[in-house]
């Protein structure tokens, strides 16, 4: 089997993974980055709406990063880790001055400086936009930048299977070239999973295909801790039928949600900030307006933007125009847009500090949606992933070349067969479950039971079902036996992730027993900060999911009830 | 029916056959061509490649003529000449800054700002559009049976299709209409709307001699006996350049390429040389017993 | 909702059995997106399909193939649609790449004409080092994204004509990417730029197939004329752009002098005497050597083109 040695390998092309690659090569070290799509092609390209940021000078005056801070903590329903959230908005302007210097073309004042935008959840506007494909544009800013740095080295279209470990120490990665199936061992002292989100475990999701919580299944196997699962974001406009993301920016910009009544319904739920109260505020709100009877046949609610006009709607808010157009038939400058929630962020992941390092092995690292550095808490603002993304992208990268410096590759090669074979089973096998029917079963349990609103009986009802499907899915098979780009195999390998992933997830939303941000349960309908102030963190260890906790770091914001 | 008439540089210099042939089938089928005013270069696909302004700036001073006379349309059997006039308009209306430029150019021309009221047209659009094809088809003295015709559109008169508005890029059937009106046998083949090379004739031959050939032998390949196209350009590259094709590719055939007003001139029983025809062609369709 | 069965044909391809076309049946809506119908192919009829998608939203540009020989977005194509009288739809891999497996091809022949163009802002270094801010006209930036909008899908290089039959074209992703940074004025690099664009922008045809096909509007082409307008900048001289200047300048030339172009004129100028000579034999043998000497009037009001032909205003 092949071998390479770097010093650091970073799984994930996504913003994350190629912030760090910057930082760690821009430092003199070698990194590999293993990713299953080629880089531009992750799901960071999916970010429509924009990246909040304080830039000095060039915010409202009356703003400053303590306001954005509390709006991060609030909106985050106070568990959020507060040093956490100061480090974000203290770093904003100047991330967004460093993408700008490296090229991200963002939307400009007539005066030439950056513009901004309010968002949902922010006392004033912050929110930084590349037109409305700010995802895109700074995904490809950060790879074409890497392209300049000689010590990066792509491994594009390359499936990691497991991380290798020597004692507790990281060493390194076993990929598979998913064109040939061949497996590579890549061996490195430190090593940061940036490998995204989960959506696709879910039956109605905004996210991309591939994300299939590849990264938390990994650390999971690995002994690593998963830190608050439970707490998962449900998008209020997704696109009726096909889940598509209408992005928060044409709330931003002045659409309204509206039920059959033609009635604008948050003002009941929110009538402060109306449609740009928090997404689970309003994801909830339009939940029950459905469930209630108010929605249109079919299960979903209009959006409506007809009021601004169409210059002014093609003119900036060009992909929902489009999307609404090709992708539902609807023209929104003369019909309500279908909006419905949907899935769309996982504010768990892979617990880490905010220097970016996770404890429970030496040399692992993680950032991105795949980490859990508590900055979202239990609900996440809009805008504030894709800054995450970059400036503890950067964090963690920093973390990583001190401890380069400070530490020396393992010297032993460690045994990787059993981690190809493992893969190899599900080729070998001849009969069996095929993933198909396993996933299509475990997304239609993800979104019923462990969805916006849960309870007991749901939770424990999918716990147990999800357990079943983790036996069954030792026996899965693939029916394709050939080696040339075989697609199925890795579906299988991504369901494998998801079952272990969703496992924890569900195990943890039935242990906590109140309602905080994204998680809603019917039984415990009220925050309980005297019991539940605090970091679930869970282990997985065959059947059994551990869990323990951690506290939440306060600075200098104490709880209060969270109105909007 | 009377409409203004954008000839181009082409056709009143080298593929003066254009011409000739363009204007005979009008006049018996009723189409008065008038000549656009003063008309100058568009400066298609060279000049825009050294200034846009200024090659807006030339395709918008036609446009005004044209509406000075009195019309809101302007046809042209030049595809590279009707897409120079129309991608010039669609910048003009769509790209503020470049506005600004040509706006400022036209004043100084004591020219007034362009409010895009005249649509170019090919001139096979308005063969199809205007004069219907039921109508052609009337005045065929000489059905040209049993021929078999490659139905070449190019580049030019198809792409971009947002701007161009006739017909599919992809799936066109214009020029198969029109051959299909003379009596002969259209044959569709996969180049069929790939670029003859001429643009590249200015800076890189061998590769443009390259292109031509593959559309000859494309036709060539689905059994065409000619080739039919609509435009000036395509004209001086697939029909005396053969000669060089032949040469670099050491080729013992020909494919004798018309333009399409030539094609239903012969089928209204004009004869190869009323038409202006290269020698190639006249012989070729002599072999085929039509003089 | 209604939905309507169709039929999916589908070239597939393996290293073993070579390339066959395979035909699925399923049942659409008027929502359903090629993505979503092959995902359900896979996932109900035939696990071995291979494709690429992520997104589903036409950003990453990964589901690029050939829909009813249309070179495609899978995932901005909508099923019903797309399909024909008889509700069938073919769905091929693109063309020019070399195939991998089904309609998954290997385009690493794309990324490496990326990555030819220094695809990266080169800033600088007061701002580099935090000293400088960086300001950019809305103008600018719109004009500038509008080059950058491209998603790597590859369906222009596919469907290119200039790209298949020379090697050393760029391609017009390449030079949109390209071009796009000549055209930021946070970039300090324009010349070099010039210098790795300028020879190859003159081996496009422009045949704006590359506008046509372009998920992303990002019209590569208008990125190469824009970059030849810079041929004056331009300090280098390779054969084609020694060509191309000569041409050019005899265009401008005869222009502003007549209004007019004059094809005989602008071969001699542009070949030299030798070949316009081989092409006037060409002529003569053809018996159309007379129209070499058809003389059409000139613009009379040439006050009007010159006024228009001036410096940028
Ligand atoms: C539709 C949509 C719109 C959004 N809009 C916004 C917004 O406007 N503002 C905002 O702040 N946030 C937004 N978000 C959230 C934000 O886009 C994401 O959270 C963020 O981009 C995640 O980036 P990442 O680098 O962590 O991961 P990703 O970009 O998902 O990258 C993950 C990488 O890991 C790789 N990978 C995963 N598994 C494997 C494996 N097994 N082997 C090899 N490689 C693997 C993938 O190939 C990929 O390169 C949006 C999300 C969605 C769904
Ligand atoms: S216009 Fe140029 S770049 Fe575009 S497809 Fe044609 S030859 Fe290629
Ligand atoms: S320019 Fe357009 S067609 Fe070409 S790769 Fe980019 S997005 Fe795709
Ligand atoms: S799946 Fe991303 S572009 Fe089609």
């Amino acid at each position: 089997m092949e071998k390479k040695e770097y010093d650091a390998v970073i799984l994930g092309g996504g913003l994350a993974g190629l912030m760090a690659a910057n930082i760690v090569a821009a430092a003199g070290f070698s990194v590999a980055v293993v990713s299953k799509v080629f880089p531009t092609r992750s799901h960071s390209a999916a970010a429509e709406g924009g990246i909040a940021a304080y830039m000095m000078g060039n915010s409202d005056p009356n703003d400053d990063p303590d306001f954005m801070s509390y709006d991060e903590v609030k909106g985050g329903d106070y568990l959020v880790d507060q040093d956490a959230a100061e480090l974000l908005s203290k770093k904003s302007g100047e991330i967004v001055s460093l993408l700008d210097a490296w090229g991200a073309p963002f939307n400009r004042q007539p005066d030439g400086r950056i513009a901004l935008r309010y968002f949902g959840g922010q006392t004033y506007p912050r929110t930084r936009f590349i037109a409305d494909k700010t995802g895109m544009a700074l995904l490809h800013t950060l790879f074409e930048h890497s392209t300049g740095f000689k010590n990066i080295e792509y491994y594009n279209e390359y499936y990691v299977l497991d991380i290798v470990k020597e004692g507790n120490n990281v060493n390194g990665l076993v990929a598979m070239e998913m064109k040939t199936l061949n497996p590579i061992y890549l061996k490195s002292r430190a090593l940061l999973i940036a490998s995204g989100g989960i959506g696709m475990m879910y039956k109605h999701t905004t996210n991309s295909y591939i994300n299939t919580g590849d990264g938390q299944g990994i650390a999971l196997r690995s002994g690593v801790a998963l830190k608050d699962p439970e707490f998962v974001q449900f998008h209020p406009t997704g696109l009726y039928p096909s889940d598509i993301l209408i992005s928060e920016a044409a709330r931003a910009e002045g659409a309204i949600l509206k039920n059959n009544k033609g009635e604008r319904f948050m003002a009941k739920y929110a009538p402060h900030k109306f449609d740009l109260a928090p997404r689970d505020i309003v994801s909830r709100s339009m939940t029950i307006e459905i469930r209630e009877g108010r929605g249109f046949e079919g299960g979903y609610l209009g959006l409506d933007l007809r009021h601004l006009g169409k210059k002014y709607i093609i003119e900036r808010l060009a992909l929902a125009y489009d999307a609404a157009k090709n992708f539902s038939g609807v023209d929104a400058s003369e019909e309500m847009i279908p909006v419905r929630p949907a899935q769309h962020y996982f504010m768990g992941g892979i617990d880490v500090d905010t220097t970016g390092t996770n404890h429970d092995l030496n040399g692992i690292f993680s950032a991105g949606e795949s980490a859990c550095v508590s900055v979202h808490g239990a609900n996440r603002l809009g805008s504030n992933s894709l800054l995450e993304t970059v400036v503890y992208g950067r964090e963690t990268g920093n973390t990583m070349v001190e401890f380069l410096k400070t530490h020396k590759n393992v010297e032993t090669n460690s045994n990787v067969e059993p981690i190809i074979d493992a893969a190899y089973a599900y080729i070998k096998r001849e009969t069996g479950e095929h993933f198909g029917v396993l996933t299509e079963e475990l997304r239609d349990i993800m979104w019923d039971n462990v969805g916006i609103f849960r309870d007991n009986d749901k939770l424990a009802e999918a716990v147990s079902k999800i357990k079943d499907l983790r036996v069954r899915a030792r026996s899965m098979y693939v029916t394709d036996k050939t080696s040339n780009y075989n697609t199925e195999l890795f579906n299988a390998l991504e369901t494998r992730n998801m079952l272990d992933v969703a496992y924890t997830m569900a195990t943890a939303a039935l242990n906590r027993k109140e309602t905080r941000g994204a998680h809603f349960r019917d039984d415990f309908p009220e925050r309980d900060d005297k019991n539940w102030m605090k970091h679930t963190i869970t282990y997985l260890a065959g059947d059994e999911v551990k869990i323990s906790y951690k506290p939440v770091t306060y600075t200098r914001w104490k709880p209060e009830v969270r109105v909007y | 029916m009377k409409v203004a008439y954008y000839p181009g540089c082409a056709s009143h210099g080298i593929a003066k056959d254009v011409d000739i042939a363009t204007q005979l089938i009008a006049k018996d089928l009723d189409l008065e061509l008038m000549e656009v005013d003063d008309w100058n270069c568009c400066g298609g696909g060279f000049m825009d490649d050294k200034n846009e302004a200024v090659h807006a700036s030339l395709n918008l001073r036609n446009l005004e003529k044209v509406e000075k006379m009195g019309y809101d349309k302007m046809a042209t059997p030049c595809s590279v000449c009707l897409n120079s006039h129309k991608v010039a308009a669609d910048k003009y209306e769509n790209d503020p800054v470049l506005k600004e430029d040509v706006d400022q150019r036209l004043k100084d021309a004591n020219m007034e700002e362009y409010d895009n009221g005249v649509e170019s047209e090919h001139f096979i659009w308005v063969l199809i559009r205007d004069v219907g094809i039921e109508n052609i088809r009337k005045h065929v003295k000489r059905p040209l049976t049993g021929i078999k015709i490659g139905t070449y559109y190019g580049c030019q008169l198809l792409r971009p299709s947002n701007v161009m508005g006739f017909e599919s890029a992809f799936n066109p059937h214009s020029v198969m209409d029109l051959v299909a009106a003379t009596g002969a046998t259209p044959v569709a083949f996969p180049m069929k709307t790939a670029c003859c090379g001429f643009p590249l004739m200015g800076s890189n031959p061998p590769v443009a001699l390259k292109m031509a050939n593959n559309i000859l032998s494309s036709a060539r390949n689905e059994g065409s006996e000619m080739l039919v196209h609509p435009c000036s350009l395509c004209h001086l590259q697939l029909d005396v350049t053969q000669d060089k094709i032949q040469r670099q590719f050491k080729q013992d055939w020909r494919l004798p390429a018309l333009y399409i007003t030539q094609l239903i001139g012969l089928s209204f029983g004009y004869t190869p040389k009323q038409l202006g025809m290269s020698k190639g062609s006249i012989e070729y369709l002599r072999s085929r017993g039509i003089s | 909702m209604e939905e309507k069965e169709i039929t999916v044909n589908i070239k597939k391809y393996n290293d073993k059995d070579g390339a066959f076309w395979k035909s699925y049946k399923l049942k659409a809506d008027k929502y359903t997106q090629m993505t979503e119908v092959l995902r359900r192919i896979k996932s109900e009829q035939d696990p071995s399909l291979a494709y690429r998608a992520s997104c589903h939203m036409a950003v990453c540009g990964s589901c690029s193939m050939k829909i009813n020989g249309i070179p495609s977005l899978a995932c901005r194509t909508i099923a019903l649609q797309a399909v024909d009288e008889k509700n069938e739809i073919n769905v091929e891999s693109m063309d020019y790449y070399p195939g991998v497996r089904d309609l998954i091809t290997d385009i690493d022949v794309f990324y490496d004409k990326m990555y030819k163009v220094m695809p990266r802002l080169i800033a600088d270094e007061s701002v580099l080092m935090g000293e400088n801010e960086q300001r950019m006209t809305p103008e600018n930036q719109t004009e500038v994204w509008k080059f950058q909008e491209c998603i790597y899908c590859g369906l222009c290089v596919s469907a290119c004509p200039s790209v298949k039959e020379d090697e050393q074209f760029l391609g017009p992703a390449a030079h949109a990417k390209g071009f796009r940074f000549i055209d930021d004025v946070r970039d300090t690099k324009k010349s070099e730029r010039l210098d790795l664009l300028m020879d190859s922008a003159y081996r496009c045809t422009s045949c704006y197939m590359c506008y046509e096909v372009c998920p992303q509007d990002v019209q590569p082409v208008i990125a190469i004329k824009k970059t030849k307008n810079y041929l004056d900048q331009y300090k280098g001289n390779t054969p084609i752009t020694i060509m191309a200047r000569k041409h050019d300048d005899t265009v401008e030339n005869l222009i502003e002098t007549t209004g007019k172009i004059k094809e005989s004129t602008l071969f001699l100028k542009t070949f030299g005497f030798g070949e316009a000579m081989r092409d006037a034999i060409d002529m003569l043998k053809s018996g159309k050597f007379k129209y070499a000497f058809e003389k059409d009037s000139n613009v009379k009001n040439m006050n009007e083109i010159k006024n228009m032909m001036g410096e940028k205003k």
